[in-house]
């Protein structure tokens, strides 16, 4: 079976696009994407598109402006995890052998349609009782700093790391870092989060160009990182109550990546995790093995999940720092990565870095732990 | 005995007796007695199919909660937002009513308590369920 190896990516700036949508988004991050692969646009052969409140067809409007309709083409929806998802599918359809370039695109203009906290669909149970996503992670948070003994303030360290390090980042949603006092001092959303506790409403979009062994040859550019592991899982239902403070979806799903990859925790350089809110940062890397459970606010505090330090954590800025717009966070999560192997985000570059993880979780539904959750694993 | 389902949740998800006394109502798998809210079609334990729908007790432990103070229109702000756990095996999300917020704490008692919750399209006061603490309220919606 062929391997699957990542040519090319794009992404456009994350924030507010008043005069933009989220086809143009995506078609802007596509066009740079197929540029960044140095191949001509007619090479590519099938596209996967994920998103979550764009409407009917966002990816045959992407691909219209583009002037590659015609081609198979799927739109994904994985609430936060779409993005993610669609990048798996293409991987799925280079492994099958069905196709030797494919493109995954995702996108969202969220301003446009949403303000305030995301909730779960009307439908479910929770939702009907003021079920936010905010809350519920507020009511994770709450529990963890009964169980760890972790601090409100050390709780802050973390988007005041993340939006550090977006500073440092020209595409990210916020480029002014803050301070604990800031995030302290913030609008409480849901105690104990805080308005810098949260990911914000963003409008983006990122692509890119995944290849069989044949297909990335023949283009070679020089820059190819090979996506080892695309792993992917959906939320169970829990028989009986547990613990809200590590994520059984997460540690199955990177323990699927890892294996796949054939690498384990100790030999990952960087990752990218879904941090919609401070403690879910916290969640994430426990979930994903790279820190003991209970371990990550210290972590934290002695620098270790810094630009430099021994595990860095979200250096674009995380969707704390860098946005949220929930189709284009996952394909960010992996340009993110592949820019950091290749050496070529400057003063935010993880030096030496030979194999990262991205880390997408999304949505929520009433008796199950998460939604959708992907571990992809990058390696140079 | 008369019973209504309060409107503002989906049918068959909370049950109200004439005397205003209200049960969540779950699965139960007959095969390995694993508990489910809400009512579901098959055991995510063992995988059966053969489930009936039960009746939750009504009295909980407090597992987390947060004061929510930014919210969707319907809701009213600030409110309290809990996990309450039952004997059964289940979690349930609710609010929580019947004392100040500063008054909340991880592994309270509560009970569950049908009250005014909301309204439709047409103004028509809706009931639904929030969780009280078990000492301050008969859970029967006084």
């Amino acid at each position: 079976m062929t391997d699957v190896h990542i040519l090319g990516v794009g992404m456009t700036r994350f924030g507010r696009h008043p005069d933009s949508d989220a086809s143009d988004l995506g078609a802007e991050a596509l066009l740079e994407a197929i540029a960044d692969a140095e191949i001509d646009a007619r090479a590519v052969e099938a596209a996967y598109c994920g998103h979550v409140f764009q409407g009917m067809v966002t990816g045959q409007r992407i691909l219209a402006q583009v002037g590659l309709a015609g081609l198979p083409l799927t739109n994904v929806e994985n609430a936060c995890s779409s993005g993610a998802t669609a990048i798996r599918e293409a991987s799925l359809a280079i492994r099958a052998g069905e196709h030797d370039v494919v493109v995954a695109i995702g996108t969202e203009h969220l301003t446009s349609r949403f303000r305030g906290a995301l909730t779960p669909d009307p439908s479910d149970p929770e939702a009907a009782v003021g079920a936010t996503m905010p809350g519920v992670y507020a009511m994770r948070a709450r529990r963890y700093m009964e169980e760890f003994g972790m601090t409100r303030e050390q709780l802050a360290l973390i988007p005041v790391k993340n939006k550090g390090n977006a500073a440092r980042n020209p595409l990210a949603h916020f480029r002014t870092p803050i301070t604990v006092e800031e995030v302290l001092e913030s609008r409480p959303i849901a105690d104990p989060l805080n308005l810098h506790d949260c990911s914000p409403v963003t409008d983006g979009a990122a692509a890119v160009v995944v290849m069989s062994d044949r297909a990335a040859g023949r283009f070679a550019n020089g820059r190819t990182v090979r996506l080892a592991a695309s792993a992917l899982r959906s939320g169970s239902v829990d028989v009986e109550p547990t613990s809200m403070t590590f994520e059984p979806l997460t540690w199955a799903t990177a323990r699927d990546a890892y294996e796949k990859a054939g690498i384990g925790p100790d030999d990952i350089d960087l990752a990218e995790v879904h941090d919609c809110f401070s403690i879910a940062e916290v969640l994430r890397v426990e979930g994903l093995g790279l820190f003991e459970q209970g371990s990550y606010p210290t972590a934290v505090e002695r620098g270790e999940a810094d630009i430099g330090g021994r595990l860095p954590i979200n250096p674009s800025g995380g969707l704390i720092g860098k946005g949220h717009p929930l189709g284009g966070t996952g394909v960010a999560q992996v340009v993110e990565v592949v820019r950091q192997l290749r050496g070529e985000v400057g003063d935010r570059q993880v030096e030496g870095a030979k194999v990262g993880v991205a880390h997408c979780r999304g949505g929520k539904a009433v008796g199950i732990e998460g939604a959708a959750c992907t571990v992809q694993v990058l390696v140079r | 005995m008369e019973v209504e389902t309060a409107v503002s949740f989906r049918p068959g998800e909370l049950e109200v007796d004439s005397s205003g006394a209200g049960h969540l109502l779950g699965s139960r798998c007959a095969s390995c007695g694993a508990h489910f809210f809400p009512v579901r079609q098959a055991c995510a334990g063992c995988l059966g199919t053969d489930l009936e729908a039960v009746r939750l007790s009504t009295t909980g432990t407090l597992y987390t909660f947060s004061i929510v103070r930014q919210s969707t229109p319907e809701f009213e702000v600030p409110y309290a937002l809990g996990y309450v756990d039952f004997s059964e095996g289940v979690r349930i999300m609710g609010q929580i009513s019947g004392c100040d917020l500063e008054d909340i704490w991880i592994g309270m008692q509560l009970s569950l308590s049908v009250e005014p919750f909301g309204e439709d399209e047409d103004g028509n006061q809706l009931s639904g369920y929030r969780f009280r603490p078990t000492e301050a309220g008969s859970g029967g919606g006084s």
